[in-house]
């Protein structure tokens, strides 16, 4: 199950986190991001242990995606210590994600 | 009376299911998939408009709903570029028949056939398709496309071939030479596919082989299928009886007994074989051997495996 990340909550479930952190930039208008969406949450149930997997909507969390300069969507950003280390644009197949997750690990 | 190609056929010999039979897994459509963005397959994310850019791709559902100004962008599938390149010397024409078909076939209209099958299929696979015609010069070299209309331009030059067959007479090879040219006149890194019966001068076997090489070198990926009627040219299977012997080419006559020469003839064809065989592995080019007594089985499935290692 991915979390739910906010502008709130993202330093402290995100960026603080000391496993890898992939985090899906999406938007409820956003076709791609409907294909993208349930693959996200797959690797999130299967990485449940070893990553964190978050979802942030962009439309109701501005800053954060500001900040991240996210200008396309779906992104999906890869966090190391709080860095970000590697990023995925467009709907992609889930082995591409799973891939570069693995590789931060 | 002009000759039609026979449609039928060549949609069944590209079908599906004849694709199944031959055990290939996966579907045809989306074997490969191009990690470039265009404006043609598949919806893969929303961009922000920036303002300046043309508007044709404005998500304009979305800005009514949303007020919203994104852009659709979509992902590509990428076309194969492929070749066909047909040997059309008077060598080809053999065996000498009246009415050679689909059934019945010589090797110019075994490897007509085979290249209109593996045409309609790069058609339907969306790759591009190129054709040229030799025989001592290149009598045809088009465009590699892959719309519709370039393909029945290409079926309708085909055609044309299996028009001419009695008009061919005499008319030499220089595989090396055109081979050379042609493979200066591809730009783009194609899967060349060669139809030859590879009689050339075997004095100059390393001209033939370096023009093969060429192709190679462009860093192309190419297939050879060796165009054969095993059973007269290689087993040399005639009647044990005098026979009068016609170069198709040079009008040159020998008379042989075949009995008597048999076995040394099959040799020196082995011998060529083997070589072609063995250039062929070191250059890494497809070598597949077509008999033309043996059906069109073998001819789509070299294609597809090569296709599906260069994505």
């Amino acid at each position: 199950m991915a979390l739910e990340l906010t502008d709130a909550n993202f330093e402290e479930l995100a960026l603080k986190s000391d496993k890898p952190v992939i985090v899906d930039f999406w938007a409820v208008w956003c076709g791609p991001c409907r294909i993208v969406g349930p693959v996200v949450e797959e690797i999130g149930e299967e990485f449940a242990e070893k990553a964190v997997v978050g979802k942030l909507d962009v439309d109701h969390n501005p800053e954060i995606a500001r900040k991240y300069g996210i200008r396309n969507i779906p992104t999906i950003l890869f966090f190391k210590d709080g860095e970000v280390v590697d990023k995925q644009v467009g709907s992609v197949p889930k082995q591409v994600l799973v891939n570069k997750l693995e590789s931060l690990m | 009376m002009a000759r039609n190609l026979d449609h039928s056929r060549i949609q069944q010999m590209s079908s599906f299911e004849m694709l199944a039979n031959q055990v290939v897994e996966g579907t045809i459509t989306g074997l490969h998939k191009s990690p470039f963005h265009g404006f043609s397959v598949e919806f893969a994310e929303h961009r922000q408009y920036n303002s300046g850019e043309s508007t044709r791709h404005i998500d304009w559902k979305l800005f009514g709903r949303t007020d919203k100004m994104f852009v659709k962008r979509f992902e590509e599938e990428t076309n194969l570029r492929c070749r066909l390149i047909l040997d059309c010397s008077s060598s080809m024409y053999f065996p000498k028949m009246n009415e050679p078909s689909f059934d019945n076939p010589n090797k110019i209209v075994f490897s007509i056939y085979a290249a209109a099958a593996l045409m309609s299929l790069m058609k339907k696979q969306r790759d591009a398709t190129g054709l040229s015609l030799f025989t001592d010069k290149i009598n045809l070299h088009s465009h590699a496309k892959s719309n519709s209309v370039h393909i029945k331009y290409l079926f309708g030059e085909l055609e044309k071939i299996l028009d001419q067959k009695l008009l061919n007479e005499d008319q030499k090879t220089d595989i090396p030479n055109s081979l050379h040219q042609i493979a200066e006149m591809i730009h783009k890194r194609s899967l060349v596919i060669i139809f030859s019966d590879m009689f050339d001068d075997y004095d100059r076997a390393d001209k033939l082989f370096q023009s093969l090489q060429h192709f190679r070198h462009y860093n192309h990926e190419v297939i050879l299928f060796h165009v054969v009627d095993k059973k007269l040219e290689e087993d040399l299977h005639l009647e044990d009886r005098p026979y009068k012997l016609v170069d198709m080419e040079s009008g040159e006559q020998l008379r042989i007994n075949p009995s008597e020469i048999r076995e040394r003839y099959a040799e020196m064809s082995a011998k060529i074989q083997h070589d072609l065989e063995m250039k062929c592995g070191r250059y890494n080019i497809d070598y597949v051997r077509a008999d033309i007594n043996k059906g069109f089985d073998g001819i789509i499935l070299p294609y597809l495996l090569k296709r599906k290692k260069l994505h």
